[in-house]
């Protein structure tokens, strides 16, 4: 993790050169060489000092900022001694402690907020939409270092949150300070007004980050989930939205902003925050929030890959938006993140989407299907009409025969020829061994114990030799109109016969 | 032939004549005879052979380079054919004759594997056509085996059960002249395999997919070869009337088709195939309806060169029969067994369809003498009748027939209860006749057998199950009359003694004998019957109780050509099924239940003695445990089916 982090401070440093923050120039030299401990606390630094330079108008950001940078600087020194190693439950405890620190302090930011609505009946609008901008923003604040941090708890996400959090705090602070209207939409950076410097510190922060995350090749690897390369909408007459990496890999994109729990899906937790008061029982507070009652049209979103470089990358030359956040979040981690889930059965199959390694694991195995040319298929009809198609092709049968036929087929082999070449000798020489069995014969059973049983002379026994055969014509016969003309025994046959 | 006149004549007999005579002779057994006479017939024989059948293939190699025109081969009788044996031939003389052979039967010959089936079609490259009916051993790996032929034009692979789409892919894709392809009972294929089928085999003619669990998609996909002739789809229950539809449409070329046992078809069906196929020459859609249905009737009309048609187990109205016989003039062959049709229905048919040759009236119960006398009277090319099961005919019918149907070579009067001794005297006048079925004709006697054996005297299959008044005399006449039997059975008729085995032992072409249930044969009777009958391949004695080891020893000794054998409830011991088993080479299916003189050990040395060449043997169940684990494996692992009963 922490060599990965040095290109992301190197083009860090040369974004900012390229907007010439002197502040930030001068900190370089000492910068570069700082040891890798302090990094996080540093990164904080000049964020805090890029924040104070670049919002400096902004009164409702700087405040924010100053107020939570020692609590950030906590939060990165108590994540220091969780870098070397993968997991350490004192820093786990740490975390975990200062989570429950921000809930108590956000718990106590609603109450005043309730308090203050009370109280603020008689005021004026202006004072109200003041201050509600102010609890707004600190609350925004807060539940971005909570999930941050509850990201830093979770081993399978917490490489990608550590240390980039700040910044990211720094990007939605940006776009929060100039709309006020952006924190109901929370994670989502809006493309529309003149963002255009967070704008570009997004885009330099989402190539870092993928950067640190996957190899560059597997960029257009695999085709989106979602069809919507057929879609042609003009660009501008939708809206783009660029989720950014931390909240796209989040495990939940929706907070209680009481309690601060996670939830997947917006609707449930409406229903959770029935819990935390009549007030979310209204049934105001429980209707979709997008179906507010403005009337005008509304603007079609399509969302951008944070991925630098990417198709789905708004900066894209041939820019294809995707339409939903499911697929963002399935395209940015089956195209820009490693591929954590191995299939169990093939331990091959490497994917990034759980769902992906469950279809893959609902057919692994099954690709029985093989043609001569190697091609492999899941389904027979497949491989049938590909060799329907193809001139020449065949399916293949595995090599493997059954069981059983391998070893005595072959032990039959040698035994079977030597069989046969004796049987020969036997009709050459003319050697009459039922003539030695019939003067033996007064014992019915010395008439075939001589053959013996045991397993190695039965041959000798099954081809029980006979007469030799002058003529060809009596050496086979032919059925129905076959022969079976043996020359006349009855004199030995008499020979047995005695024995009645 | 050392003495100087009849060398004069071979002078006087060139070759030419000889080929001629020979040429007149269609009979195996007296061509069997022409060649025994002399070097010079056995020289013109030789030369004349195109197919031999041996039941010993270590002799194949020096026969096979003595007769140079032989291109087919049947080993299907071989007891012992497997990998070693297919190598062992092949490295004798395979320059010589291989090239030679196109037509292979391999049927049942359930030991061989894909290697030995691999060499054959790979070093017979002009093979042509192959049977591996009945070798339900085979898997893919020996359908891709034959692949290898590419020249194949037939193939037989009913009852395979273990070839499944990828071994039908396999040939499919390998053979792509395949002409006539038979796939009778194997399960595994389904549509897939016949698409594909219908895809590479373009120049098919005959297909046969029996059986199958194909749906009517097959058909979609059959519907679409120019070149199929003959479709038979016995007992397809999951094929519905979209699929006979695509027929109907397509198939340009279908002359005979067969949808008997196909559950599923309504009239519909039917109407729209006759519809699409005006000249087609054979239909058979026997049980499938209960009733034929009229539309189906109206449009056999126009079906003006059908010969063939068959409609068993429909009710057959009077009024069908009048349209088909005033529409199919071209008729020779219909079959209503269990139609139910009567006296009317049967002389409307027979006054258009005068050229009927063969005529299936199988338990039409209510027809009666009028009926056999229209019959005999219109039809007087007739030469199969079958009349199993109609209880109301008499001798008189019999008289009709043996004077006015003179050329009759088949009739069957099973469980006829009406036939008597003075009946087989009238249908003894058909002196053609080849088969004659008297099952459970209780009131014939030897007498009437008498009047048969003295003028049928080319009968070659005889029935007398369970005519109980049968005894020795009988068999007596048959001895001396009808010596070409190759087929006979008297089971259950107990009057017959040793005596009467005595005769039938100069019957020397007997090859298929049942005889079960005779308490007064012992084992001196079968001695008789070994020592004389040695063409004798199949053999039932079940329940024989009086027949000790003395007969089976001279089993054992003489019968070398027996292929099958059923010893179930006989007096036999541990010794005398030793040396039956272990002494014929040839014997291949056993059944050998309830022995009560045999131990297990005796039958487990038995078995190990003839567990080579079994391919199939019926035990008690109960063995299963008693016997080594060892011999079973072998048996089952030598393509062997064991039954357990």
């Amino acid at each position: 993790m922490d060599p990965e982090e040095r290109p992301c401070a190197d083009s860090w440093t040369k974004s900012s050169n390229n907007r010439s923050f002197a502040s930030i120039d001068s900190q370089q030299q000492k910068w570069e060489a700082s040891s890798f401990h302090d990094y996080g606390l540093r990164i904080e630094q000049q964020i805090s000092a890029f924040n104070q330079a670049f919002g400096a108008q902004n009164s409702v950001s700087c405040n924010m900022n100053s107020q939570n940078d020692p609590q950030d600087k906590q939060m990165s020194e108590a994540r220091k001694p969780n870098e070397p190693q993968d997991w350490d439950p004192r820093a786990m405890l740490n975390n975990l402690s200062f989570l429950e620190k921000k809930i108590h302090q956000l718990q106590d930011l609603v109450h005043l907020i309730v308090g203050r609505r009370c109280q603020v009946t008689g005021r004026t609008d202006e004072i109200l939409v003041q201050q509600q901008q102010l609890i707004t923003a600190d609350l925004t604040s807060i539940i971005v270092q909570l999930i941050s941090t509850a990201g830093s708890l979770l081993p399978s996400v917490k490489h990608t949150l550590c240390s980039e959090s700040p910044i990211s705090q720094l990007g939605q602070f940006g776009g929060m300070s100039n709309q006020s209207t952006g924190v109901s939409d929370g994670m989502v950076v809006p493309n529309n007004n003149s963002m255009n410097k967070v704008e570009n510190q997004s885009n330099a922060m989402g190539f870092l980050g993928s950067e640190q995350n996957c190899p560059i090749e597997d960029h257009e690897m695999k085709s989106d989930d979602d069809a919507d390369e057929g879609e042609n909408l003009p660009p501008g007459s939708y809206e783009i939205l660029q989720l950014e990496k931390e909240e796209i890999l989040a495990p939940h994109t929706h907070f209680c902003t009481i309690c601060g729990k996670g939830f997947k899906r917006d609707a449930n937790l409406r229903m959770h925050m029935r819990g935390h008061g009549d007030e979310y029982k209204t049934p105001a507070a429980l209707a979709k929030p997008n179906k507010e009652p403005s009337s005008e049209p509304v603007l079609i979103k399509r969302y951008s890959c944070p991925f630098v470089g990417c198709k789905r990358n708004k900066d894209h030359k041939k820019f294809q938006p995707l339409k939903t956040i499911l697929c963002v979040k399935n395209h940015y981690k089956r195209t820009h993140c490693d591929k954590t889930y191995t299939c169990s059965r093939c331990n091959t199959k490497k994917f990034s989407v759980i769902a992906d390694l469950k279809t893959h694991e609902k057919h692994c195995g099954r690709d029985k299907w093989l043609c001569s040319c190697g091609t492999t298929f899941s389904r027979k009809d497949k491989l049938f009409g590909h060799i329907a198609l193809f001139q020449g092709h065949t399916p293949a049968i595995p090599v493997e025969e059954p069981k059983g036929s391998v070893g005595p087929s072959d032990r039959g082999q040698c035994g079977e020829a030597s069989k046969i070449e004796q049987l020969e000798f036997n009709y050459k020489s003319g050697q009459n061994i039922m003539d030695v069995e019939g003067s033996s014969a007064d014992n019915p059973t010395n008439y075939f114990l001589p053959m013996g049983f045991d397993t190695g002379s039965i041959s000798g026994f099954s081809e029980f030799p006979r007469p030799s055969f002058e003529d060809s014509e009596s050496s086979f016969s032919f059925l129905l109109s076959g022969s079976g003309n043996y020359p006349p025994k009855d004199g030995r046959y008499a020979g047995s016969n005695n024995l009645e | 032939m050392d003495s100087s006149p009849s060398t004069s004549i071979l002078i006087l007999l060139t070759e030419d004549l000889l080929l001629k005579i020979f040429s007149l002779l269609p009979d195996d057994s007296d061509r069997k005879s022409f060649r025994s006479t002399c070097k010079t017939f056995y020289r013109v024989d030789a030369i004349r052979r195109t197919h031999i059948r041996v039941l010993r293939p270590e002799f194949l190699p020096s026969l096979l380079h003595k007769l140079p025109r032989v291109d087919s081969l049947d080993l299907s009788v071989c007891p012992r054919i497997d990998d070693s044996a297919v190598s062992f031939l092949l490295s004798a003389a395979a320059p010589i004759w291989v090239r030679r052979i196109k037509r292979l039967n391999l049927s049942r010959c359930s030991g061989l594997r894909f290697r030995g089936l691999e060499a054959l079609a790979v070093n017979c490259k002009n093979l042509e056509s192959v049977d591996i009916s009945y070798c339900s051993g085979f898997v893919d790996l020996e359908a891709a085996a034959l692949s290898r032929s590419a020249e194949l034009k037939e193939l037989n692979l009913n009852k395979c059960l273990n070839i499944s789409d990828v071994g039908l892919a396999k040939i499919a894709v390998g053979c792509p002249k395949l002409e006539k392809l038979s796939l009778k009972w194997c399960f595994d294929i389904t549509d897939i395999g016949v698409e594909l089928l219908s895809k590479k085999c373009a120049r098919l003619k005959h297909l046969d997919i029996s059986y199958l669990k194909v749906t009517s998609e097959s058909l979609r996909w059959i519907s679409g070869m120019d070149r199929l002739e003959i479709l038979e789809m016995v007992g397809c229950g999951l094929v519905d009337d979209m699929g006979l539809h695509y027929i109907g449409e397509g198939c340009p070329s279908l002359k005979v088709l067969d949808i008997s046992r196909c559950d599923k078809l309504s009239s519909s069906a039917l109407s729209s195939v006759i519809r699409g196929h005006n000249s087609l020459l054979q239909l058979h859609a026997s049980h499938c309806f209960p009733e034929l249905p009229m539309t189906v009737v109206h449009q056999l009309k126009d079906l003006a060169k059908l010969k063939v048609l068959t409609i068993d187990g429909s009710r057959v109205s009077d009024a069908a029969l009048k349209i088909i016989s005033e529409n199919c003039r071209c008729l020779a062959e219909i079959r209503l067994g269990k139609s139910k049709v009567r006296d009317e229905g049967i002389m409307q048919l027979v006054s258009g369809c005068v050229n009927l040759k063969a005529l299936n009236l199988t338990c039409c119960s209510d027809l009666t003498d009028q009926a056999i006398l229209t019959i005999a009277d219109s039809c007087r090319d007739l030469i199969s009748l079958k009349l199993e099961c109609c209880n109301l005919l008499s001798e008189r019918s019999l008289n009709f027939l043996g004077s006015l149907c003179v050329l009759l070579q088949e009739i069957d009067l099973t469980d006829c209860s009406g036939v008597n001794d003075i009946g087989l005297k009238y249908l003894s006048k058909c002196s053609e006749l080849a088969s004659l079925k008297l099952g459970l004709c209780t009131n014939i006697s030897d007498n009437g057998l008498y009047y048969v054996a003295s003028n049928c005297l080319k009968i070659r299959d005889l029935d007398l199950y369970r005519c109980s008044e049968i005894g020795d005399d009988g068999l007596a006449a048959l001895s001396h009359g009808c010596k070409k039997l190759q087929k006979l059975i008297f089971s259950y008729c107990g009057l017959v003694t040793d005596i009467g085995m005595e005769y039938l032992s100069s019957l020397e072409e007997l090859s298929d004998l049942e005889m079960r249930c005779l308490p007064n044969i012992t084992g001196s009777g079968l001695r008789n019957l070994a020592t004389g009958c040695r063409k004798l391949s199949q053999l039932d004695v079940k329940n024989c109780k009086n027949i000790d080891d003395s007969g089976f020893w001279a089993l054992a000794y003489y019968s070398r050509n027996l292929q099958q054998i059923n010893f179930s409830g006989c007096a036999i011991s541990d010794v005398g099924l030793c040396m039956v088993m272990g002494n014929l080479t040839r014997l291949q299916d056993a059944k050998l239940v309830d022995l009560t003189n045999v131990s297990v050990n005796g039958l487990e040395l038995a078995l190990r003695a003839s567990c080579a060449r079994l391919k199939k043997v019926k035990l008690l169940a109960s063995l299963r445990r008693l016997l080594s684990t060892e011999i079973i494996v072998t048996l089952e692992t030598r393509g062997c089916k064991i039954r357990w009963d």
